[in-house]
């Protein structure tokens, strides 16, 4: 490719051609290094030699107070990590915070946006408008709003379900309704994004595909099945993947301000357990492994979501 | 996703059977969901507006509002230095994301170089290392190169990120070639026509890409978190959690910390609610 541009562009004169061959026959040449510098400097420096950093972390024992010596431990770390019941209880409330937002982060929206096509320009804007607000708000804004919503004493909601007779709900501290809640306050921030991206995968879809179905006598869920579902695919997976890839992250905000992870442990995740590790206990060598294998995990998960995306998502060439 | 796709209503033509009822439940069911959506953030503005004596009232407006509990968290804590951080931190994060971005983008588009594909690796990955991941080494870093408790600290490790890098570099790779052949043949002046240029004509996604950073650094916590010590060094996110006490949190003046943190936000987001909305659509969350 560079040869034929190099082609294209050469003959001119003979310093010109000298020039192109310079830049374009994969001599070194220092400019575009420099532009690339500061943004790939930033990125060594502050994600992959501390992603290696704490890889190498992951086999020490250290308290990270900067005196004390670290340790060489081996493989002990990620030994007693996996023998924890801490650990595997960590583990599974990310897999239910991960599938427990998907009603709301894929779902729901989709069919919301599905059932909203018909709906006029005016209505629609402004609903949209409405629903996307949570996405903007902070995380930590979020949390307070829902802790006091759902704060036990008087409580909006508290007092709404008493009102309707169905007695107290300790959202927030009954081990029972903590996780639970804390997926549905992660999912809240989502619902509004995600309808909005299926919105507008939906009104993107050529109608004539919808017309030629309903000339030939297709029923209206034959066609949601059949044409829409299959074209919103890419919106689909990719909803999914960021589900999958981040929704145990979005939800470690919620877990830090409204739980610490109770009651009893029952809204740990991975990254709050790391988390913990790391600034309560102060064992730099357990958040380490701990975060080790958060990021294998994710990473073949991403690898999976990839393969996923490229088999099956279906494109509208 | 274009203007033209989020707006686009063509709604008799793929509808024929929309009778009554079935209108009536899509709006309704829309309704619900605004609702679901908008009355958290009503609710914190009506309770930030009661006065002491009204906090747990279910009312649906205050009957005596007042402005209190505003006036109690600006005097109790330094709220108002905190968020004069914040729009600094997150001004200068946003800058320094357009500018390492259209830097790296450039470079990218200019030249066809044989790493370029590692070199694109390398920045699309580091958007998968969870920031957790990193924390302590971050947090080791920052503490010897004299960051914590700093201004500059809370900007720098978030100065380049490969969302604005890969969305300058697309948006510049659907820029008129010729433009770009020319830039290419006049290796010595890059850096004029990356200025005068293609910069001029990026308006667009530098605008989205501005947005979406100013926001995402005005809702950052953990960073700030771990590296404040002083809250006249920190940021608003942090100020909430002031009034949140073991004992019982005070509900008033932290529904106004609330308020306070999230109206700067409200207000661009009512000023350029299609773009925002239109900026986050193109970008996937962050």
């Amino acid at each position: 490719m560079t040869d034929i541009q190099a082609e294209v562009a050469g003959p001119a004169t003979a310093k010109m051609a000298s020039m192109q061959s310079e830049m374009t026959r994969g001599q070194f040449t220092i400019a575009p290094w420099l532009y690339l510098a500061p943004a790939l400097i930033l990125l060594m420096v502050w994600t992959y030699i501390p992603l290696a950093e704490t890889f190498r972390l992951s086999f020490y024992q250290w308290n990270m107070l900067p005196t004390s010596p670290q340790r060489f431990v081996g493989l002990t770390n990620y030994q007693r990590l996996l023998a924890l019941p801490e650990m595997r209880n960590a583990l599974w409330n990310t897999l239910y915070y991960t599938i427990g937002l998907f009603p709301m982060s894929v779902i729901i929206p989709l069919f919301v946006a599905i059932w909203t096509q018909d709906l006029g320009g005016r209505a629609r804007t402004i609903y949209r408008a409405m629903i996307f607000v949570p996405m903007i708000i902070a995380p930590v804004v979020a949390a307070i709003l829902w802790r006091w919503l759902l704060n036990e004493d008087q409580g909006f909601v508290t007092l709404a379900l008493e009102g309707l007779g169905l007695g107290r709900i300790g959202f927030l501290t009954d081990p029972l309704y903590a996780l639970p809640t804390l997926t549905w306050i992660t999912g809240w921030k989502l619902i509004g994004f995600s309808t909005l991206l299926f919105s507008a995968a939906n009104a993107g879809i050529n109608p004539s595909y919808i017309e030629a179905a309903r000339i030939d006598g297709a029923s209206r869920w034959r066609i949601i099945r059949d044409i829409r579902l299959p074209l919103l695919s890419p919106t689909i997976l990719l909803l999914s993947m960021m589900t999958v890839l981040f929704g145990a992250q979005w939800s470690f905000a919620y877990i830090n301000v409204l739980t610490n992870g109770g009651p009893l442990k029952s809204t740990t995740n991975i990254f709050y357990l790391l988390w913990e590790y790391g600034f309560q206990t102060l064992s730099a060598g357990w958040s380490s492994a701990a975060g080790m294998i958060a990021f294998a995990g994710f990473a073949v998960l991403a690898a999976i979501c990839m393969w996923l995306t490229k088999r099956f998502a279906f494109y509208d060439n | 996703m274009t203007t033209d796709a989020l707006d686009d209503h063509r709604p008799s033509r793929s509808a024929p059977s929309r009778g009554f009822a079935r209108g009536f439940g899509v709006h309704a069911v829309m309704v619900l969901l605004s609702f679901v959506s908008i009355f958290p953030i009503y609710w914190m503005i009506v309770t930030s507006l009661r006065p002491e004596n009204e906090i747990f009232s279910t009312a649906l407006w205050p009957s005596d509002p007042t402005f209190d509990n505003y006036l109690f968290v600006v005097t109790r804590v330094p709220m108002l230095q905190m968020l004069f951080n914040t729009t600094i931190v997150s001004a200068a994060t946003a800058l320094l994301q357009v500018t390492t971005g259209m830097f790296a983008a450039y470079a990218l588009v200019r030249w066809r170089l044989r790493l370029s594909s590692v070199v694109h690796g390398l920045i699309a990955l580091s958007w998968l290392v969870p920031f957790q991941v990193t924390m302590i080494p971050n947090y080791v870093l920052a503490s010897r190169l004299g960051l914590l408790d700093t201004l500059t600290g809370l900007v720098v490790p978030n100065a380049a990120h490969a969302f604005a890098i890969l969305l300058l570099y697309h948006a510049m790779r659907a820029f008129p070639t010729e433009v770009l052949e020319a830039a290419r043949l006049d290796g010595a002046r890059s850096f004029r026509i990356l200025w005068q240029v293609v910069t001029p004509n990026m308006g667009a996604p530098i605008a989205s890409l501005s947005i979406i950073a100013f926001i995402s650094a005005w809702n950052e916590y953990f960073w700030p978190l771990l590296l404040s010590r002083k809250p006249e060094n920190s940021v608003v996110q942090i100020g909430l959690q002031m009034f949140m006490t073991q004992e019982g949190n005070l509900w008033g003046p932290l529904m106004a910390a609330a308020a306070l943190a999230s109206l700067p936000i409200l207000l661009i987001y009512l000023v350029l609610q299609r773009h925002v909305i239109e900026s986050f659509m193109k970008s996937g969350i962050r």
